[in-house]
């Protein structure tokens, strides 16, 4: 197990490598310079597109500009993006505020979803499991964006249960609705995919053998079953925390949290590589590291898994 | 200062009615609720956004950095929040004979918010700093006007794009400043320009305190200034704090002790901010909350529907024999414009038809500069079509019409496509059609190469309120807005005339007259001109918008409870 898990640590260079290259190239390719605009209607002076872009070594070739982003992203000096601002302050403010939402989001998801899906998938047909087929029905028919103006404008605006915008604090009891609002749809999701999955397993072969054993219910649904029938949604949540991480642009803006999403939506309109490269960096680590956890977790569950 | 005669800022007061019953007036006992929780700590908040560069008044051309900037950065000369007309500020006197040569004398007093006076070496020292181009400020081209610019300023020969580099300029000082003493410095400019004076208050020519030139980056995030907040307190991405300056000498102070600048990503989150009376004051109502006058029902009588200097129009390539057309076709197709049908359904009457080329609220502005050319007819649109295309003009089968998809212009241009469309009939040979480029930034890149392949929306957003802010820059030849490359001795030697006439009357007359003759050619189409929603909490009074827009952050005052 360790030596699989260092070779699948190994492995993450050349795909870092690979991916940020990609990243870096694909800025470049865009189309229009990021100064144009910069100006409204009228041209910027000449004067400040060149020492920009000297600035940001925009006239370099992009084998010598990818170079200097390595050195610089090894050395953890990130500069400043095309503002003036320091960027590595900007993601250290903006990142613990999404990994706290996407955290809660997981945990709600989690705990929602998984409680949800096997209480109707133990008692297929029943009411309990009626009632989850429905609601997961109506949540997965919500955009996301409904969801979140339609509590923001009944909680919010209207009942004044909460306030309809998070602090810059963003503490954790005003994540909660939206951290609710994130998780909506894939709770529905999460819910049916154990079901699902509790479902199948129900019938197997193992199970009968514990029941047979005269194994208490309890015993035989929390070790024996849950376990088994995790793994898939097990994978399903663990991209979800990676795709989490990326912020969550519609939620984020609608309760005007200053997160990363809405920080690379601004970067991406902007063009302003200097942020986008770097978090797309960390979010490619983000998905590499969270995808070698639910493969490791996979042992942990199914005892039939090994590494060798 | 003359007052502008045309000035209709009709509704951007509003005074809040302070008419409920149970605040009671004099008494100072609130008795039970209503009680203010922004009265104890003075403190208001509005909306904002991020600003892409920092505190420097020269270095500055957005507007999420332009209204900071003005809360805490005092000029020469002020606009007035009610008639756009400029006002003297920092400035005693502003005195010129022929135009050409200004002498400026500031008041005495005026202090830095770090104690140090404001002199007349702090003007000239911050105008030389931003025109010379190896500082490489976005404001630079502001100074152009004045003597030696070209000696401080310096082109790159082959463009930003080119291999060779800006020859280093010969001198960072302008010959045409000159520091007469303390108070008093000279400006010389290249030609005699009627409306320097008005365009004194644009934030460019903001003064720089000594503490600028010892550390310019640092300054940028905590800068010392002149206005009538100060500073206190920037955090990036999510507000910025500015307190009222108790040295402020204007005759009207600050009535709230802190603004805070909260920034928004999304103008929904801000507006439901503001119904809930979490935020109080909000110059963007999102379209969900103007469609069917929401925002009136939801805001009562904290709606604030103003106007503000921001016009809308289409530019031709005139450059392009294909894309430009001629003249009767580029009047055709401003016949076939429904401007009134399409403000009313497509904008909830939140913008204005135009018939000519300049904001109606600014000083020199005259009605009907576009004659009967910009009033719908399609039966004439039709005729002139006829005629354009007897003149040899054939236009191609797809006539686009372009747009940035980043903004939200698609519902107004597809609007307007239908009107041209259908007024010239199934049988005109070609179709106008709306197509987009991703970002505001491609569209500027092709239009400023002039590549475009068809016609595209055009806004602009006054610098200062003058009727010669919406000729100069977009018309004349070789101008750096005019996209269409458009060009018209005429039309040069009459804005020449203006520019230079010493009456200040005389040159609006020249100006509108320069106007009118736009009519000839219709280099760009006048469409409408904007606006302006804006919103108050139930706990703000007396809040007043800008000719800009934007807050009068002087006007804005706590309601006693």
């Amino acid at each position: 197990m360790g030596r699989y898990a260092i070779r699948r640590l190994l492995q993450l260079v050349p795909v870092v490598l690979g991916t940020t290259f990609i990243i870096n190239y694909m800025v470049w390719q865009l189309p229009g310079d990021p100064f144009a605009g910069r100006c409204g209607q009228r041209p910027c002076p000449d004067s400040y597109v060149t020492a920009m872009r000297e600035q940001f070594g925009l006239d370099q070739p992009l084998l010598v500009q990818y170079w200097n982003f390595l050195k610089n992203l090894l050395t953890g000096n990130l500069g400043t993006d095309f503002n003036g601002v320091s960027v590595a302050s900007q993601l250290g403010d903006a990142w613990p505020i999404t990994i706290r939402l996407a955290l809660m989001a997981v945990a709600f998801e989690a705990i929602i979803g998984i409680g949800a899906g096997v209480l109707s998938g133990l008692k297929r047909g029943g009411f309990i499991d009626n009632v989850v087929t429905l609601s997961t029905l109506f949540l997965l028919s919500l955009p996301i964006f409904v969801t979140a103006y339609l509590l923001q404008w009944v909680l919010g605006v209207q009942l004044h249960v909460i306030e309809p915008t998070v602090t810059d604090a963003a503490t954790v009891p005003e994540l909660i609705v939206p951290a609710l609002v994130l998780a909506s749809l894939n709770m529905a999701f999460t819910a049916r995919l154990t079901r699902t999955s509790i479902v199948e397993n129900l019938r197997s072969d193992y199970v009968r053998t514990a029941v047979a054993k005269g194994l208490s219910n309890r015993r035989v649904v929390g070790i024996h079953l849950l376990r088994n029938s995790l793994i898939p949604v097990l994978t399903f949540l663990g991209t979800e925390v990676g795709s989490l991480m990326s912020g969550a642009i519609i939620t984020e803006g609608i309760f005007n949290i200053h997160g990363i999403g809405g920080l690379l939506w601004r970067a991406i309109n902007g063009q302003d590589y200097t942020i986008v490269v770097p978090v797309a960096t960390l979010l490619v680590l983000v998905y590499l590291i969270s995808n070698l956890l639910v493969d490791l977790l996979y042992g942990v569950l199914d005892p039939r898994i090994r590494y060798e | 200062m003359r007052v502008t005669k045309g000035a209709k800022i009709a509704t951007g007061t509003a005074l809040l009615a302070l008419g409920v019953a149970a605040c009671g007036g004099g008494g100072g006992s609130s008795s039970g609720g209503g009680d203010n929780p922004r009265a104890a700590s003075g403190t208001v908040y509005i909306r904002g956004c991020e600003p892409q560069t920092g505190f420097v008044p020269g270095n500055i051309n957005e507007t999420c950095g332009g209204t900071i900037n003005d809360f805490v950065y005092s000029k020469l000369v002020k606009y007035n929040s009610d008639t756009a007309a400029p006002e003297l500020d920092q400035a005693e006197s502003i005195e010129t004979t022929d135009n050409k040569v200004w002498t400026i004398k500031l008041k005495s007093g005026l202090k830095w918010t770090d104690g140090t006076p404001v002199t007349a070496k702090n003007y000239v020292d911050a105008w030389n700093y931003t025109a010379y181009s190896p500082n490489a400020q976005l404001g630079s081209f502001w100074f152009g006007d004045i003597e030696g610019y070209d000696k401080v300023n310096t082109q790159d020969p082959d463009g930003p794009d080119g291999p060779k580099e800006a020859p280093k300029p010969e001198t960072d000082k302008l010959k045409g400043l000159e520091v007469v003493d303390d108070l008093t410095f000279k400006v010389t400019l290249t030609a005699p320009i009627s409306v320097f004076r008005t365009k004194l208050g644009y934030s460019t020519f903001s003064a720089l305190p000594e503490a600028f030139f010892k550390d310019p980056k640092g300054f940028a995030q905590k800068p010392v200034t002149n206005g009538p907040f100060k500073f206190v307190q920037w955090d990036h991405n999510s507000q910025i704090i500015v307190e009222a300056n108790p040295d402020y000498p204007g005759p009207e102070k600050p009535k709230v002790k802190k603004i805070v600048y909260k920034m928004y990503k999304d103008d929904n989150a801000a507006y439901a901010d503001l119904v809930s009376n979490n935020l109080d004051f909000t110059e963007l109502i999102p379209p969900s909350a103007l469609a069917g006058d929401k925002w009136k029902t939801d805001l009562g009588d904290r709606a604030i529907d103003g106007q503000q200097g921001v016009i809308q129009t289409i530019t031709f390539p005139v450059y392009s024999k294909e894309w430009g057309g001629n003249a009767d076709f580029r009047k055709a197709v401003s016949l076939a414009i429904d401007r009134k049908t399409i403000t009313e359904k497509i904008f909830n009457k939140g913008r204005s038809p135009i018939n000519g080329w300049v904001s109606p609220i600014v000083e020199g502005f005259k009605d009907g500069a576009c004659g009967d050319l910009c009033t719908y007819n399609p039966a004439k649109a039709k005729e002139l079509l006829a005629k354009a295309k007897s003149e040899g003009y054939t236009p191609p089968a797809e006539f686009p019409i372009w747009s940035n998809a980043d903004g939200t212009h698609k519902e107004w241009i597809e609007a307007t496509v239908n009107s041209i469309n259908q007024a010239f009939g199934p049988d005109a040979g070609f179709k106008f059609v709306h197509k987009d480029m991703p970002t505001f930034a491609e569209l500027r890149d092709v239009v400023t190469q002039h590549k475009l392949k068809g016609v595209h929306r055009t806004g602009w957003q006054m610098d200062y309120p003058h009727i010669e802010n919406f000729l100069n820059p977009l018309y004349k030849t070789g101008a750096s807005s005019n996209d269409g490359l458009y060009s018209n001795k005429e039309l040069d030697a009459k804005l020449h005339e203006a520019d230079t006439a010493t009456d200040p009357a005389q040159a609006n007359a020249l100006y509108q007259e320069a106007e009118a003759m736009l009519q000839q050619d219709m280099p760009a189409i006048p469409l409408w001109s904007y606006g302006l929603q804006a919103g108050t909490s139930k706990w703000v009074t007396g809040v007043k918008v800008t000719p800009f827009g934007v807050l009068d952050p002087l006007s804005i005052a706590i309601k006693e409870a």
